[in-house]
């Protein structure tokens, strides 16, 4: 109790203002030992907004972390009644709290081996990761594993925390020496950002404030970076991108393409096109329930009402002319396999992207990356927490991008089409266009061959250019309702 | 729109593509609605997502009949106003039984008069899909709840058989005899709530407002009489205190708490400076060890 009350801060973290200013959400990755839940619980403990029931439970537990007076931190995050027995966590835990600059969310995935699947789904959520590393152990085989997991999801931006720096005499050799290690891992990977920071979260050395005990590190303290890292979707980037998720009707004359804007941005008089199926027209408005928009960004919630209806449903992505996905067949991808359930060639899959769910012609795995090496090697097999890769073709197109350009169009699920499980998370390396290898398949409905006959009587004004159009769809509608693949190029 | 994005157009635009992905992949789904603040922020939501258009599935609310009469005129007139439609549920045959929150412990009420008519409720109208306003910042069991939560036949909730969720994309295709539940408010706190009300200038019930109410003190807890059917013990009586709820429910089973806060912004203020959270009145919760997180595997919300 004593202990406690000393030990609390002297001045509650300052009272958020009415609107906080954007979202970081931040991943904890590391080995069993490494003590995540503990630095969680110390920041939480230090400098949120935790709640008196909640500091009072820690008291109650009478527990202290091992060997200390402080508590036991790691009771603030652990949740589940099976893992307090087991002692371990076991899956995702979400945390959420506030400091006067922002929310952080903070998803606590385990460290086991055998969980990381749930690793994988955790850092698709991040926008930075935080690599525990116990100083006595230094660099391990599960940190190469976590960090290459990292890079396939997407993370960017990595921050190195080399924990148990009390157990290792404040050293600053031995500081510097994991420091190098992973900067030398860290080169294999696509990382913008990594940051190192020795710790202590027992004593909260460098976790809220500064160390005495370690005087020679002169770089921030963890909260002081997680506070200057950019916020999620604060500047959009790449090109416009809207997955249509379902279109919205009055029942007079609004029909609207609703879905989120992921990335890039819209406005109003901006000329879009469905990939799909090639066609185009003007935004006349960019609506939501009680006022309308002049433009849309990433990360908004949206529905676009065209200047002329074109033939787009939900699995549509609107993109701007010059800077489309690829309506692809084929694509090359590297997959986590995330279900007990193994990949099995006789088994029938679904793909799933940002919006649409096509029915997978041939999952062929060619390879698995060896997460000790980070070598590949041929394979044909692929089951839980397996990283590999694959060559998948698709029953019909998609609209798709290469992860690397636009993650949120360029990643994927897939989907056991029986039970419905969700069995890999993927993205893809490179995506092939239907016209390249079906093109005597896809029938491609031209302006010329519309001019020339269904078209023919209407002239180049408004009302018949929108009567083209409506031909068009209501053609190509009819064509793939009898089972031809289309594409309308007008 | 030039103004950066706070976080609450971030966690309302995330809770609509939420909405619209279950609506667009479920065939057919329900608001479960529970006339508390979460449901009223949900309901907001949902109404946004699909506008223009009306409400593409209907309102569901399990009535105990134990809820405060300010929550059913509340309910009512919402539902009036909006012109919505609500389908009400009440497990009649546990009422027969005599089954109530002062002779029964709070499990056994819990699951007779919430947890059964729930499911069949959705049994009864072959609901695929149930949208909730549980919060992850709510209970430790529910940290680590997905955005779309699998039950399988029987309602039942399996931690280790959860789907892996990764980035937005989410996965709603249904094995045989599995429903699910959908959280849109997944990611905000009970402080992101208040402030969204506030932001948005939604009526809440109000009881969330403190006033003069007859209380008693049992077991530490403030309760507040609706009516005159919770027995008082010995040494009992009724007093006027100035209370408000931080979180209402069956009105024997939800503590109030001491407040002068009159109106949405002094209920902000009071929230944001929140020393305690806010199942602490709950009284289900402390049942026993554990409460919520078996209460969920049998079925509960």
């Amino acid at each position: 109790m004593t202990a406690l009350t000393a030990i609390r801060p002297a001045e509650p973290a300052p009272a958020p203002s009415q609107e906080l200013n954007g979202i970081l959400q931040l991943l904890t990755c590391g080995s069993v030992d490494d003590g995540k839940s503990t630095l969680i619980g110390r920041l939480l403990w230090d400098a949120s907004d935790l709640y008196d029931d909640q500091r009072a439970m820690l008291e109650r537990s009478g527990r202290n972390a091992g060997g200390t007076d402080n508590p036991d931190f790691s009771l603030l995050v652990d949740g589940l009644v099976a893992e307090r027995e087991q002692g371990i966590t076991i899956d995702i835990a979400w945390r959420y709290f506030d400091t006067a600059k922002r929310r952080f969310v903070i998803i606590d995935s385990p460290g086991h081996e055998q969980y990381t699947r749930n690793m994988a789904s955790g850092a698709s959520h991040a926008d930075v990761a935080i690599m525990l590393v116990d100083a006595r152990h230094g660099v391990k085989r599960q940190t190469r594993r976590h960090a290459a997991i990292l890079d396939l999801v997407g993370v960017k931006r990595v921050i190195l925390v080399v924990n148990k720096m009390d157990l290792a005499d404040w050293s600053q050799e031995r500081f510097r020496a994991i420091e190098t290690d992973f900067r030398e891992l860290a080169l294999r990977f696509g990382f913008r950002e990594v940051v190192a920071i020795p710790v202590c979260s027992v004593g909260g050395d460098n976790v809220a404030r500064g160390s005495e005990r370690m005087p020679w590190y002169n770089g921030p303290n963890l909260l002081d970076h997680l506070e200057r890292i950019p916020a999620r979707d604060t500047t959009p980037t790449g090109s416009f991108r809207l997955p249509v998720q379902t279109v919205l009707r009055d029942g007079v004359d609004f029909r609207g393409l609703a879905g989120t804007v992921t990335s890039g941005c819209v406005c109003i008089g901006d000329r879009i096109t469905d990939a799909l199926s090639g066609q185009s027209a003007h935004v006349l408005r960019i609506a939501t329930m009680g006022r309308d928009l002049e433009s849309a960004v990433q990360g908004q919630a949206v529905a676009l009402q065209l200047d002329t209806d074109i033939d787009v449903a939900r699995g549509a992505v609107l993109a701007v002319p010059g800077s489309l996905p690829t309506v692809a067949t084929h694509i090359s991808a590297r997959l986590v396999w995330l279900w007990d359930t193994p990949f099995d060639e006789r088994a029938s899959y679904l793909l799933r992207t940002a919006t649409d769910l096509v029915p997978i012609s041939k999952l062929q795995i060619k390879s698995r990356l060896d997460l000790e090496t980070l070598a590949t090697q041929p394979a044909q097999t692929c089951e839980l927490n397996e990283i590999a890769i694959a060559d998948i073709a698709l029953g019909r197109p998609v609209a798709i991008d290469a992860f690397g350009d636009n993650a949120a169009t360029g990643s994927f699920l897939i989907v056991d089409a029986v039970t419905g499980a969700t069995l890999a998370g993927g993205v893809v390396s490179s995506a092939t266009a239907a016209g390249d290898t079906s093109a005597a398949s896809t029938f491609r409905l031209t302006r010329e061959i519309l001019e020339k006959g269904l078209c023919r009587d209407l002239n180049d004004n408004k009302a018949d250019r929108d009567e083209f159009q409506r031909r068009a769809s209501e053609a190509a509608l009819l064509l793939r309702a009898a089972g031809v693949p289309v594409k309308l190029e007008t | 729109m030039t103004a950066p994005f706070s976080h609450l157009d971030l966690l309302e635009a995330e809770a609509i593509h939420i909405f619209r992905e279950a609506a667009a992949q479920f065939r057919k789904p329900v608001l479960l609605y529970s006339i508390g603040k979460d449901s009223t922020v949900l309901l907001h939501i949902a109404r946004k997502a699909f506008w223009p258009q009306k409400l593409p599935f209907p309102l569901l609310h399990i009535d105990t009949t134990w809820k405060f009469k300010d929550m059913i005129a509340f309910r009512d007139k919402t539902v009036r106003e909006l012109n919505l439609e609500l389908i009400i549920h009440t497990n009649e045959e546990g009422i027969e039984r005599g089954i109530n929150p002062y002779d029964h412990s709070p499990s056994v009420y819990t699951d007779v008069m919430k947890t059964q008519p729930l499911k069949a409720a959705l049994d009864q109208h072959g609901f695929d899909a149930a949208f909730g306003g549980a919060r992850r910042d709510e209970e430790g069991s529910r940290a680590k709840e997905r955005i779309f939560s699998f039950r399988s036949p029987g309602h039942r909730w399996d931690p280790r058989r959860q789907r892996p969720e990764m980035w937005k994309l989410l996965n709603g295709r249904l094995g045989t005899g599995e429903t699910v539940r959908v959280f849109p408010l997944s990611n905000w706190t009970e402080k992101d709530v208040w402030r969204y009300i506030a932001r948005e200038g939604l009526y809440v019930v109000p009881l969330y407002f403190a006033a003069d109410r007859p209380t008693i003190e049992r077991n530490g807890q403030l309760l507040v009489l609706d009516d005159d059917r919770l027995p008082l013990e010995s040494g009992e009586k009724a007093q006027m205190k100035q209370v408000r709820f931080r979180t209402l429910g069956c009105w024997p089973l939800t503590a109030a708490v001491a407040s002068t806060a009159t109106d949405i912004e002094a209920v902000v203020v009071e929230t944001l400076a929140a020393r305690t959270s806010e199942r602490q009145g709950r009284l289900i919760d402390h049942d026993q060890a554990g409460a919520m997180e078996r209460k969920k595997h049998e079925g509960y919300f």
